[in-house]
């Protein structure tokens, strides 16, 4: 499998106050990582432990104190702040735990603008859009705007708004957070179910149990520190992998 | 481009309460403007053409040698042969008609004592016809038909300081073109008040051919030409410089405006006020709209901040901000404009009247002008002053670090 993202020594330090040479806290330390095209990986730990942190530097969002990053086979350590914008706009996309949707726009020009900001014409924008709606279950719901939509339906929306643009790499920090256990299963099923069927690699943070049950493989981080990096058995996927590795 | 738009048109509604209290003010701001723009061009405009319909016209005719030099005999700068001048001129379009005059100087008395005066001769026909009017207080014009005696008008200060009244006579000395000394009894018919003391002092209108008799000459200094409208003194000064051409005398044509210093001044001093209060609207525009703006950016930071991480480059962002605030100055703009439009209406029906002015008796009319030059200069105004605004809070949002944005509660 070809390898999407590759974490090298990265250290993450930040300064507690003004003079940025003092009192530096460490939010993450030599962490190294390495995820495959088509992996529905989970980074889990308890608050504070750095996971948000990985998924930022991973997400081009924010830069390592030191080591480097590799997304698609780009360092992004080397990119200036405009390369860094276009290869999120290109090969990546976000959900966000508090699911973050432009709320002027409908439910469809919200998933339509990952499309508008990569200048794609308006039919094949139109096409995109209704795929990625219908792929999430909200074709009905296109026109709604989000204060009329229900929470799980927001993230769902912020689901078919990170593929929408057929991106490489999916990071989902904390997206159940803010969701029933009703709502929460069914977003990682079908989030589950679109790296499946479109092969899509979901890198996702949590600190719930019960999410854990659904992925492949988990990241457990503490501290600032990698402490396991292992297959779920009891995953769909880790489970043919497991198979497969034994 | 349409979607940007309508994000950023939507985003101005967002905060509903706050946008109409920024489109009140910005509005309020175009509106006062406008009613005190439009009362100004109602002044001016009054001014201007009771300037015009004193009797300085539209247009006015000199010979070149009447701005080179002085006068070394009476009338030797002056026109020859103006009938023939004033044909010329006649015919071209727009030109209602031709009124000779004649400026001249010299003493006046009334047998016991003697002022130098500054005179005026004139034919009251051609001044008739023109609707040059002056504003006599006392008495009447001079008499269209020629023969009997010379009648005269005298400014107010002239006729208290002479101790005469209309029916008295005066005598009027001048030099003639040869420079003899001569002189002609004139009977006062009129007192005239031009509003300016200085003038009222010395002022002496006789007719023209009453003037050519006195100064042996038949030369005039000037032709004042009447147009059909204000308007068209363009069209016609273009139209009558090449006539003017081909003359014997080489002829200077003068615009109505070149010549009056007085409402030069006034209108000067319109623009002057106007331009303050456009002042202070823009920063009174400009202040109160950086500090929404930048409320309207915190609001949003954690949203740029999604912006931003999905790849939306940083200049969108500045751009998006920017547009927002200009479609605010436009929706502002707008409603000032019909408020403005409505309210100076509203204030032209009810017939309103503004204390005289130093030198007049009668109070002035109130009435707000309909000027859409004003109604542009307004808008843009606050459009630009809401654009300059937006400049901080959008260089600021564009600016965000995206992490910190994201984490913003």
């Amino acid at each position: 499998m070809d390898e999407i993202v590759k974490v090298e020594s990265v250290t993450r330090r930040f300064p507690l106050n003004h003079d940025k040479t003092r009192n530096l806290v460490s939010a993450l330390n030599d962490a190294n990582l390495r995820v495959e095209a088509g992996e529905f990986l989970a980074i889990a730990g308890p608050s504070g432990s750095g996971k948000t942190t990985l998924l930022n530097l991973i997400g081009c969002i924010d830069q390592p104190t030191s080591g480097r990053i590799l997304v698609d086979g780009v360092d992004t350590s080397k990119l200036s702040p405009a390369r860094m914008s276009t290869l999120r706009r290109e090969k990546i996309g976000f959900v966000f735990q508090t699911f973050n949707l432009i709320p002027v726009f409908t439910a469809a020009e919200n998933v339509e603008y990952p499309l508008l900001i990569k200048g794609m014409g308006s039919h094949e924008r139109r096409e995109r859009v209704a795929d990625a709606l219908e792929s999430v279950g909200l074709s009905a719901r296109a026109g709604h705007r989000p204060d009329l939509l229900s929470g799980g339906e927001r993230q769902r929306v912020a689901v078919a708004r990170a593929i929408v643009h057929h991106p490489a790499l999916v990071l989902a920090d904390e997206p159940t957070a803010n969701l029933d256990t009703h709502n929460a299963t069914q977003l990682i099923d079908l989030m589950h179910g679109l790296n499946r069927r479109l092969g899509l690699t979901f890198i996702f943070s949590t600190h719930d149990a019960r999410l854990l049950e659904h992925t492949d493989r988990i990241v457990r981080l503490c501290d600032g520190h990698i402490q396991s990096d292992s297959l779920n058995e009891g995953g769909i996927r880790g489970q043919v992998l497991a198979s497969s590795l034994s | 481009m349409g979607k940007f738009l309508l994000l950023a048109f939507r985003n101005v509604f967002r905060n509903r309460r706050r946008t109409l209290m920024t489109l009140f003010m910005v509005g309020g701001g175009v509106a006062g403007l406008l009613l005190a723009g439009g009362y100004f061009a109602f002044m001016t405009r009054g001014l201007r053409e009771s300037t015009i319909n004193n009797g300085l016209g539209h247009l006015q005719i000199f010979t070149a040698d009447h701005f080179r030099r002085d006068e070394v005999r009476v009338l030797d700068t002056g026109i020859e042969n103006w009938q023939k001048v004033a044909a010329t001129v006649t015919s071209a379009q727009h030109v209602r008609g031709v009124a000779p005059r004649i400026d001249f100087y010299g003493m006046v008395s009334n047998g016991t004592k003697a002022a130098g005066f500054m005179g005026s001769a004139v034919d009251p026909v051609a001044e008739k016809s023109l609707g040059f009017i002056s504003r006599v207080v006392s008495g009447r014009e001079l008499d269209t038909k020629p023969g009997g005696e010379v009648e005269a008008l005298v400014g107010i200060g002239l006729a208290k300081s002479m101790n005469v009244k209309v029916g008295d006579g005066l005598t009027i000395l001048a030099m003639t073109s040869d420079g003899a000394l001569n002189g002609v009894d004139v009977q006062v018919v009129g007192i005239v008040n031009s509003g300016i003391a200085e003038l009222d002092a010395r002022y002496v209108r006789i007719t023209l051919t009453a003037a050519q008799r006195l100064l042996q000459s038949d030369r005039v200094t000037n032709l004042v030409v009447g147009l059909d409208s204000t308007d068209n003194t363009d069209l016609a000064f273009n139209e009558l410089t090449p006539r003017l051409q081909g003359l014997p005398q080489q002829m200077e044509l003068k615009k109505w405006i070149d010549l009056a210093t007085y409402y030069k001044q006034v209108s000067n001093m319109f623009n002057g006020i106007f331009l303050f209060m456009g002042i202070i609207v823009f920063f009174m525009v400009l202040m109160s709209s950086v500090n929404t703006l930048l409320m309207s950016m915190m609001e949003r930071t954690r949203e740029i901040g999604t912006m931003l991480a999905m790849g939306t480059p940083r200049l969108w962002v500045v751009a998006l901000f920017m547009v927002e605030a200009t479609l605010l100055g436009v929706m502002g703009a707008a409603a000032g404009v019909a408020a403005g439009n409505l309210f100076g209406t509203l204030l032209n029906s009810a017939g309103l009247h503004m204390p005289p002015p130093p030198g007049y008796t009668e109070a002035i009319l109130f009435k707000v002008l309909h000027v859409p030059s004003i109604m542009i200069v307004s808008s843009m105004l606050v459009i630009f002053s809401l654009a300059f605004a937006s400049i901080v809070p959008a260089i600021r949002a564009s600016r965000l670090q995206i992490a910190e944005a994201l984490a913003h509660v």
